[in-house]
């Protein structure tokens, strides 16, 4: 009876396959059916991430620059919603997940470009290790042209997350070292360092060819391997690497060609405040976020290289993907100076009026902005009051036996410590390292002569810590798709929606 | 293939429908998550010509000082417009001092500082190095450090050199701001 049990369970077997195969493929089917249909398709996806931007400074600059009744241009995109962006510790998985609350730049950019969560510090990899493929490269292997524009340097986590493939944040270049690149609790045992998650981030966008456009600072993370791997690969190379000449806004404007590569600042770009107020300096020739989206749009749109005669077409019929980053928002977040902040932000949604009107003129992109984490507590207080950090003592429950009451901290003679509020730290508090004071800003309701750190201001702002917190972000969205990212969703969840829009994911 | 029991073979079926059955459904009623499945894309996991490190970065700098007795000396390295050195001391057993970061204020994720040790008549003895990281540092002292531009070093003649160095040359291959 052996022979026909073996037989039975063979073909209950095949029939169980059978029938697994036959339903799968009729979603194969059903998929492919979709694949095929490309109404609504989005021709170009431009994603703008305002790094440690959250809600707070939305609202702050829009006070700022604006007014009450005003906007950003951020804000009169049609879509919106919040973003929860919450990590993982390393070796996270099923079922043993073990979330961390707050994020750093690398982890939020892997759930962003790859639709995975993992560890603060890992990139392109997730808490595991393995490597996974970024939104920019399934782009560029779909036909895509790509961009990236950053302005930090541009093998840090926010630019680096869609185009490189590392263990560690730290391991930018140019130069290996174990405690940068390896992370034995992750792999258990070091890799060889021929294993592109331990080879220098520098040395992986130098040679891999994932995004066409490249611009931002960074320049002293390459080599001169790096600019012959470039040039190699038919790369414009504006300034010189090898000399680590750092590329200036007029040869930006000048750059023409499928690919460029163009970094301004051996470090991160200079803050905007900064080239204002020092107009001859060096660092002012260097471009703004808003003239290199531009530039990096031009560059991905053109539909014939400049010259031709004919009506030569590129890939870039297809469409593009551009990432921008407004990286200093968060760097000067970190430093708790209001002031950079603002114009940062400012900066950075002149960028998005630029994407916002190349997607109006388009009519096919699709237009997502949104930050990665929030950066340092900032907050808008009541004019005239003062934080916990200025109190004489903390908040004390001095209610609990109160059960109509028992769960809210009273003040009742709470006031202000003159030696941890000493005054504005944008005016008669500066001097002072150890003021918890507020910064001021006038706004435009503000009566002509009130200025800027003065207590008359309009705009009261404070922060708390030094470093990211676990708030949810905004999220704000036009073009094919966008309505999918309104309401509230997690970070992992763009991956999809940005990839299904321009059908770079089926 | 040969399966020993009927409910075996039944529980093997039924399985495999279920899981016909279930891709189906999670198609129907989450069609975004199937959509997201990512076409097969493999990054790219080697580079040609590119040659992979062989240990710890050096700095030509190093190998190039010929520093008097009793001097401290800089070596070029990549990023010397972004940091300081400051209160450099050599007793003759260790060299000291804090590495100033003055190109940014968020974290420091990883630094490190290369030291060469030179006899009397300049010539390089040996070298060694001080490593930041500071994922090991957090994990080190239980509690998440602020951020912190200046971090003080030492770093240690070796011991197969104790006695013969003379002079210090410093640089700083890595450098990495979060």
């Amino acid at each position: 009876m052996r022979r026909p049990r073996s037989a039975l369970a063979a073909t209950t077997l095949v029939v169980a396959l059978a029938a697994t195969a036959t339903l799968t493929g009729l979603v194969g089917t059903s998929l492919s059916a979709s694949a095929d249909d490309d109404e609504g398709r989005a021709k170009n996806v431009i994603y703008l991430l305002g790094d440690g931007m959250v809600r707070t400074h939305v609202t702050a600059a829009r006070e700022r620059f604006y007014g009450s009744d005003g906007k950003l241009s951020m804000e009169t995109l049609a879509a919106q919603g919040y973003v929860s962006t919450y990590a993982v510790e390393k070796l996270s998985g099923q079922p043993d997940f073990r979330p961390n609350p707050v994020t750093d730049s690398a982890s939020a950019a892997t759930a962003g470009a790859f639709g995975v969560k993992t560890y603060n510090a890992a990139l392109g990899v997730d808490a595991k290790g393995a490597i996974v493929p970024t939104m920019m490269e399934l782009a560029k292997k779909a036909g895509y042209r790509t961009g990236n524009v950053s302005t930090a340097e541009i093998t840090d986590a926010t630019p680096a997350g869609q185009m490189s493939h590392v263990l560690a944040r730290g391991c930018q270049g140019p130069v290996y070292s174990d405690a940068a690149c390896q992370d034995l609790a992750v792999t258990g045992a070091a890799l060889p360092t021929n294993d592109v998650r331990v080879t220098p981030v520098a040395d992986q966008i130098a040679r891999n060819g994932t995004a066409d456009v490249i611009l931002g600072g960074g320049l002293g993370r390459f080599d001169a391997d790096d600019e012959a791997a470039l040039t190699a690969q038919g790369c414009s190379v504006l300034g010189s690497i090898a000399n680590q000449t750092t590329a200036t806004k007029a040869d930006l404007a000048a750059a023409t060609g499928q690919k460029v590569f163009g970094l301004f600042n051996r470090g991160i770009l200079t803050v905007e405040k900064s080239k204002r107020d020092n107009p001859s300096s060096v660092q002012a020739q260097e471009p703004s976020l808003p003239e290199m989206t531009s530039k990096a749009i031009e560059l991905l749109s053109q539909t014939k290289t400049r010259g031709e005669k004919t009506e030569k077409t590129h890939k870039s019929d297809k469409g593009f993907c551009l990432q921008i980053e407004g990286a200093l928002i968060d760097k000067r977040s970190h430093a708790n100076d209001a002031a950079q902040t603002l114009d940062e932000i400012k900066a950075f949604d002149d960028a998005v009026a630029i994407a916002q009107e190349f997607a109006q003129r388009d009519g096919n992109t699709l237009v997502i902005v949104t930050p990665d984490h929030e950066c340092a507590g900032f907050n808008i207080r009541e004019k005239g009051t003062f934080t916990n950090a200025e109190a004489a003592t903390p908040p004390a429950n001095v209610d609990g036996g109160n059960t109509a009451n028992n769960s809210t901290p009273t003040r009742p003679s709470n006031a202000r410590d003159s030696a941890r509020s000493t005054g504005i730290v944008n005016g008669t508090g500066a001097a002072d390292a150890k003021n918890f004071g507020p910064a001021t800003f006038r706004i435009p309701t503000d009566a002509a002569g009130v200025t800027d750190g003065s207590p008359e201001a309009g705009l009261w702002l404070s922060y708390l810590p030094r470093n990211h917190t676990g708030a949810d972000v905004p999220i704000y969205a036009s073009g094919p798709g966008s309505d999918q990212l309104e309401g509230t969703t997690d970070n992992i969840a763009p991956f999809g929606i940005v990839g299904h829009a321009p059908r770079v994911i089926r | 293939m040969t399966l020993r029991s009927p409910r075996l073979a039944a529980l093997v079926f039924l399985v495999g429908l279920v899981a016909g059955l279930a891709t189906v459904a999670l198609a129907v009623v989450n069609p975004a998550a199937t959509d997201a499945a990512p076409v097969a894309v493999t990054p790219q996991a080697s580079f040609a010509g590119l040659t992979a490190a062989t240990g710890e970065p050096e700095l030509v700098g190093i190998a190039q000082a010929q520093p008097s007795p009793g001097e401290i000396v800089r070596a070029a390295g990549p990023f010397d417009d972004r940091f300081s050195l400051e209160d450099l001391a050599f007793d003759g057993a260790a060299v000291t001092g804090g590495v100033l970061v003055t190109s940014d204020v968020s974290e420091v994720l990883d630094r490190q500082v290369l030291a060469g040790f030179y006899d009397q008549q300049g010539m390089l003895l040996g070298s060694d190095r001080f490593v930041y990281h500071l994922a090991t540092t957090i994990a080190s002292s239980g509690h998440a450090a602020a951020p912190d531009e200046r971090v003080t070093f030492r770093i240690e003649v070796p011991a197969a050199l104790a006695g013969q160095a003379a002079s210090v040359a410093l640089g700083v291959p890595v450098l990495v701001n979060e």
